[in-house]
């Protein structure tokens, strides 16, 4: 049985990050890393595929940052999606 | 959906293709993408095992196991 939804102005989560689609997503992992990038596509897993990506791992060295054109990110690690954003204090270069 | 169709693409796209593959313990590992299922499940070719950005390995062959997948990255094809 398919209930009906209590308000046709209720947002599912999916629905809010299928509407990122094109645009800056900033992604938090389990396990100290983030990433920020173009959102191209996800599907059931939060399998995510991302264009012009920044990978932030933060390390007792430091943050270490790493470039990448193009990733399928697995979702199985990803805890939170922050829609449009960059990565808070983007100027500070760690290492 | 529109949104999955991004994925299935890029699957196919990528064979073929140099790819760096990162796992979750932070190993990389580069090569070519020979295969790719929907476990993430990886057979790459002339793989090279990179520990802390230094080349620690070579195989020829390799298959990893799609749990340990953090992600699948390729650089940008340029026509």
């Amino acid at each position: 049985m398919s209930q009906p939804l209590p308000n046709p102005n209720t947002l599912l989560p999916l629905e809010l990050v299928d509407k990122c689609i094109g645009s800056r997503i900033h992604i938090i992992m389990k396990n100290d890393k983030e990433m920020v990038g173009t959102l191209q596509g996800f599907d059931d897993f939060v399998n995510m595929l991302l264009d012009d990506v920044t990978e932030y791992e933060s390390t007792p060295e430091g943050r270490k940052i790493t470039k990448l054109d193009q990733i399928l990110l697995n979702g199985n690690n990803i805890a939170m999606l922050v829609p449009g954003g960059e990565m808070p204090g983007d100027s500070y270069e760690g290492q | 959906m529109s949104r999955k169709e991004a994925l299935s693409s890029f699957i196919q796209q990528i064979h073929g293709r140099p790819v760096v593959v990162k796992l979750n313990s932070g190993v990389d590992y580069r090569g070519v993408l020979a295969c790719l299922d929907g476990y993430m499940n990886i057979a790459l070719e002339q793989t090279e095992e990179y520990v802390n950005g230094q080349l620690k390995n070579k195989y020829g062959d390799a298959f990893i196991r799609g749990n340990n997948v953090l992600y699948i990255s390729t650089s940008k094809r340029r026509m």
